[in-house]
């Protein structure tokens, strides 16, 4: 069975855990392509207008897979650990199967929903249910999973801190996975980040749990998960960098909330903030890297500290 | 004698300073840009020639929208985007500034400064709001010239408020208040003070503003914004006759402090460049590359996304 992954949103984040329960339980995964240009006109097209850029990028995905898989997952995601997700993550099953109805899609669902006690194996469980294998195989092939997906959360963590050791300028950059790890979004940007001689450092890529436990010094109500790991990377890495590059695919909910936050209460390094929408120039980006790249230089040369 | 030249090539207008080793200004040209940089760049290098007597520029910097373009077409050895730019030529000016506003044609920021080094600066978002467009289409509307805007704010005892958040609202604001009969020096006053409540509100949000403040940019010209300012902020607001020239001026003090020389030669204006948009094909991208010419020759070309799309010269 051939089951397509949107390489979009979670894909950026949970995708080795993903791929490597379908492939321990027999199916064969395709990936749509990274995107392009193509990707983000196509899923504009089939998004309302007040999506967001990550939103419309995941239906450009989708629809690239539609005739080319035998099932489309795609997870509804409610819950994160400590707290909610965004809601688009809890629609995003409802939005492609409406989305897409002209095509009739085949759709695999899974659900994770822990105030209506579903948690990861049980949705991983009823998943495989779904594709006809038994639960023991689902089990298992969990469990493999599970270590495919730490083994790449403990690698990212590593690079992470080896950026943290590089010897050169570092910021912070302060992102959801998949808009900075997308191909046609966040490259470019990390790739105007190196050309200012700066060392990215991925937020994203810190460990979740100590993230987690950081970002109460920060906020004690926020309620998204993965953008309370954000403020929790700032609490544990902002003395060890030079600046923070906060970015966000517009227009998205929670970080124009977690953004001011962050500028308010991380008083002691720097901060730049940047907006991305389907707008193609990086002239905008440029001008404001560039600029804070040299703020920076001219306040160490000054002998500032950092 | 060693010289250096500055260019700052904005949407609007582009200025050109040509300065000795000391920082002073042997040249200086103010000029529009017209839609055309390239053309405009060769009319302030015949402009500046002309001014010119024995001395030899040795280094370029360029800053602006347009940097890019003019920095290959001159050979910069600097290219440089506006805040350093204007940060670096303010300076030149006022050593002790501590805030620059700054507000121009379709952008505005401030840049705050300690000791001489920039600490803070935020650019206005994409909404032109409260930028100098805004006044020239709201003097359009009330048949003034914009430059009589100042003139005519300081002669109101009591400026209309006008909501300042968006040109929108405050355009049928204005005209609301116009219609129940708010005298127009009252109006145009209303409308400098709104241009302040808007920049303070958002591009100045949260930023501690201190002493001494320049203010710079086209709209630094309306004495009414200037006094508007005095009263929002409760400092002297300086500006300076200069103060069109600072993004060039610190382009050219950066080719300086760069220590890059090469032969320049103001031949270049006489010279012929073209540019030309190419789409890339060779993927999804599409990318729309620029291609620059001179004299049928390519010397540059950028715009692509990935190492396919390179165009060599």
């Amino acid at each position: 069975m051939k089951i397509g992954i949107p390489r979009a949103l979670l894909y950026h984040y949970y995708g080795p855990l993903w791929e490597a329960f379908f492939r321990a339980l027999d199916c064969e995964v395709v990936l749509s392509a990274p995107t392009t240009k193509a990707t983000v006109e196509r899923g504009s097209r089939r998004s309302i207008d007040e999506a967001c850029l990550s939103s419309k990028i995941y239906m450009g995905h989708a629809e690239e897979l539609l005739d080319r898989c035998d099932a489309l997952f795609v997870p509804r995601m409610a819950d994160e650990r400590e707290g909610i997700m965004c809601s688009k993550f809890e629609a995003l099953y409802d939005l492609t199967e409406n989305t897409f109805r002209d095509r009739r899609p085949a759709l695999v669902d899974f659900e994770i929903d822990r105030r209506a006690k579903k948690g990861e194996r049980k949705a991983f469980v009823s998943l495989g249910k779904k594709l006809g294998k038994g639960r023991l195989a689902s089990n298992l092939a969990y469990f493999s999973a599970l270590r495919a997906f730490e083994e790449d959360r403990s690698r990212r963590a590593a690079a992470l801190e080896d950026s943290l050791n590089a010897d050169k300028f570092k910021f912070l950059v302060l992102a959801h996975p998949y808009v900075i790890f997308d191909d046609y979004v966040g490259r470019p940007l990390v790739e105007l980040i190196r050309a200012q001689g700066a060392e990215p450092v991925f937020g994203c890529d810190a460990d979740f749990a100590s993230c987690l436990q950081a970002s109460y010094r920060l906020t004690e109500s926020l309620p998204w998960s993965f953008s309370r790991a954000l403020c929790g990377a700032a609490v544990l890495y902002a003395n060890r960098v030079d600046g923070i590059v906060l970015v966000s695919a517009f227009p998205c909910g929670p970080d124009s909330l977690v953004n001011e936050i962050l500028i308010r209460r991380v008083r002691n390094r720097p901060i730049l903030q940047l907006t991305l929408d389907a707008q193609d120039g990086t002239a905008g980006a440029e001008t404001r890297l560039e600029s804070f790249a040299d703020i920076i230089r001219m306040r160490r040369e000054a002998g500032h500290e950092r | 004698m060693k010289a250096y030249l500055g260019i700052d090539i904005g949407s609007i207008s582009t200025k050109g300073v040509v300065l000795d080793g000391e920082k002073n200004i042997l040249a200086r040209e103010y000029l529009w840009t017209e839609g055309n940089p390239v053309g405009a760049v060769k009319r302030l290098l015949a402009a500046l020639r002309s001014q010119l007597t024995g001395a030899e520029v040795v280094s370029v910097g360029t800053t602006g929208s347009a940097r890019k373009l003019i920095g290959v077409i001159t050979g910069a050895a600097v290219v440089k985007n506006e805040i350093t730019a204007h940060a670096v030529g303010t300076l030149s000016l006022h050593p002790d500034v501590r805030t620059v506003f700054e507000i121009g044609g379709q952008d505005s920021k401030i840049i705050l400064l300690d000791q001489g080094v920039v600490t803070d600066y935020a650019m206005n978002t994409l909404c032109a709001a409260g930028t100098g467009s805004f006044l020239s289409s709201q003097a359009r509307r009330l048949g003034v010239e914009v430059e009589d805007f100042g003139r005519i704010a300081l002669t109101s005892q009591n400026p209309t408020p006008i909501a300042a958040r968006c040109t929108v609202f405050a355009e049928s604001d204005l005209v609301h208040k116009a219609q129940i009969g708010h005298s127009r020096e009252d109006i145009i006053a209303g409308l400098c003070k709104a241009v302040v409540t808007n920049y303070l509100n958002n591009v100045a949000k949260g930023k501690a503003i201190r002493p001494p403040i320049v203010f710079q940019g086209g709209v630094s010209k309306n004495v009414g914004v200037v006094r508007a300012f005095e009263q929002a902020v409760g400092h002297p607001v300086i500006v300076d006759e200069n103060g069109h020239l600072t993004g060039a001026l610190g382009a050219a003090i950066l080719a300086r402090r760069s220590g890059k020389e090469a032969p320049f030669s103001f031949e270049i204006a006489e010279a012929d460049f073209k540019t030309r948009g190419v789409n890339c094909g060779r993927c999804a991208n599409q990318c729309e590359i620029i291609c620059v010419y001179r004299d049928g020759k390519l010397l540059d070309a950028w715009g692509n996304r990935c190492e396919k799309g390179t165009v060599k010269a």
